[in-house]
């Protein structure tokens, strides 16, 4: 059974439509959200949250659809949107204290071993943390109640790189306990290092859903002079853009052949030259 | 759950002047003033409470937690109730302390006796089926709807006070301390607080109603 199931979430505001988002998470699996700024992300974990009411589609967690179950499946979900911005001059410690009640499956060890991975003092407010640290408070609520599915937005943001490491090997971690991890991020070196897979989303549609590995290597990066190129070549040719030394592509890897500068691509030169080729649509 | 809820709300949500405001069932101890303003108190630190919440993002913190929606609303009104019950509670102990004390009759308004707990507990029940519903169409707009329900909270005291001078039963046995008319006070009192329940649970029903419509940026 799969943690998560989303068929045909669509959500329509006057100036972006979410369309027709629909994918599907394995349990265990950590799944990168990549897109720019504007894409749809965070409105579509949001409406997988609760926070916005989606206007078609259907959503299950754990085969159960949402309505009526809410409680009963946030129990087993733990989301992260950015740092902690509620309560900002309350201590962290009150705020845990309210927190800690609604759980039945709280884990304090989990929680006391958070807030000494990530230098936590009980005693600050939101308001004294520094954009990280309010990130990491965010990240030590939602790991500390053994959630199943984490959804998380944006949370490497503002972290340094020491503590983006410590937790990528949080996730990785969790991962190989069981745990699904649904994250977005704009850092794609994060999920080079950790995501199974990946989610791709451009203008409110979903342009990919795939292996990481495999949906990179489907393509490879071409540094190219700026000189005509035969027909087929620039046919191939995916997202073309000025460099300094000419102009860079992707090509699609089976047309690799034609392009003697043709080299594996990066998760950065995917995105970007996918998202030069959207302009032109 | 609706203890965990109601610890959320006192904790972390409620702004100090629901406590403090409490304190102002004292007024009942001025020897002449109206009253029913008293109440109005409680209704302040209540739109306090929810101005608080809309700058600490008070409800974007309730929906990460295990809870439905309904229950965020359910949570609210806990509050709230056990706010004007403990200020119906603290005024009515108030009123038996100024029994005890050389003070003349109210020339300003209701005389502090069991028909100025059901004024209040009415007054309540129009404010929160008129403040609450509209917050919860709109969190982000919290003034427009508590100045609604004051509009209306005074034009129910400015009426209660005209009630006073116009009509002599309400003048001469709601508006007394005659223990004859215990029974009419009693009857007022009753009815205040059936009024309350049903003007707070349609506010209720109504306010998850919208809030569940409403998109949370």
């Amino acid at each position: 059974m799969n943690v998560l199931d989303v068929r045909g979430l669509r959500k329509v505001y006057p100036a972006f439509t979410l369309d027709g988002v629909s994918f599907s998470l394995e349990p265990g699996k950590i799944t990168g959200f990549i897109g720019r700024n504007g894409a749809g992300k965070t409105t579509t974990l949001r409406c997988l949250t609760g926070f916005v009411r989606p206007d078609a589609g259907e959503i299950a967690f754990f085969g159960l659809p949402p309505a009526g179950r809410e409680a009963e499946i946030r129990q087993k979900i733990g989301f992260v949107s950015g740092g902690v911005d509620f309560y900002p001059r309350k201590k962290l410690r009150a705020i845990t204290s309210v927190t800690r009640a609604f759980y039945s499956g709280w884990d304090e060890a989990a929680y006391a071993d958070c807030l000494r991975r990530f230098s936590l003092d009980e005693n600050k407010t939101p308001a004294q943390l520094s954009a990280g640290m309010r990130v990491k408070y965010a990240l030590a609520l939602a790991l500390s109640h053994r959630a199943e599915l984490l959804l998380l937005d944006e949370p490497t943001s503002g972290l340094d790189p020491v503590s983006r490491d410590d937790l990528l090997d949080v996730f990785l971690d969790l991962s190989a306990g069981g745990k699904t991890i649904l994250f977005s991020t704009h850092i794609t070196a994060d999920l080079d290092r950790c995501a199974d897979n990946i989610l791709y989303l451009r203008n409110g549609r979903l342009l990919a859903d795939a292996p990481l590995r495999a949906w990179v290597d489907g393509y490879r990066a071409v540094a190219l002079p700026d000189a005509p190129l035969e027909p087929a070549a620039e046919a191939a040719l995916i997202g073309k853009k000025r460099s300094k030394t000419g102009f860079s592509a992707l090509v699609p890897a089976e047309k690799a052949r034609l392009f003697a500068s043709a080299a594996p691509a990066s998760l950065d030169d995917v995105m970007i030259h996918l998202e030069k080729e959207g302009e032109g649509c | 759950m609706l203890k965990n809820l109601l610890r959320k709300e006192l904790c972390l949500a409620m702004h100090p002047t629901g406590a403090l405001m409490l304190a102002l069932s004292a007024m009942v101890l001025i020897p002449n003033y109206p009253y029913t303003v008293i109440f109005f108190y409680s209704t302040l630190s209540l739109f306090f409470t929810c101005l608080q919440g809309r700058e600490n993002n008070d409800v974007s913190y309730t929906l990460t937690l295990p809870v439905a929606r309904r229950d965020a609303v359910r949570g609210r009104f806990a509050l709230a109730a056990l706010i004007e019950l403990a200020q119906l509670a603290l005024t009515g102990a108030f009123c038996l302390v100024r029994r005890s004390l050389p003070l003349p009759a109210n020339a300003a308004g209701l005389e502090a006796n069991l028909s100025l707990l059901g004024a209040g507990f009415l007054l309540f029940g129009v404010f929160n089926l008129v403040f609450f519903p509209r917050y919860y169409r709109n969190i982000e707009k919290v003034g427009a709807p508590f100045a609604l329900a004051s509009v209306v909270f005074f034009v129910l005291v400015a009426a209660g006070e005209a009630l006073e001078h116009a009509v002599p039963f309400v003048r001469d046995r709601l508006d007394s301390l005659d223990p004859a008319y215990l029974p009419a006070r009693l009857a007022a009192l009753a009815a205040g607080l059936v009024l309350w329940l049903l003007l707070t649970a349609l506010a209720y029903r109504r306010s998850v109603k919208f809030f569940s419509r409403l998109d949370i940026a």
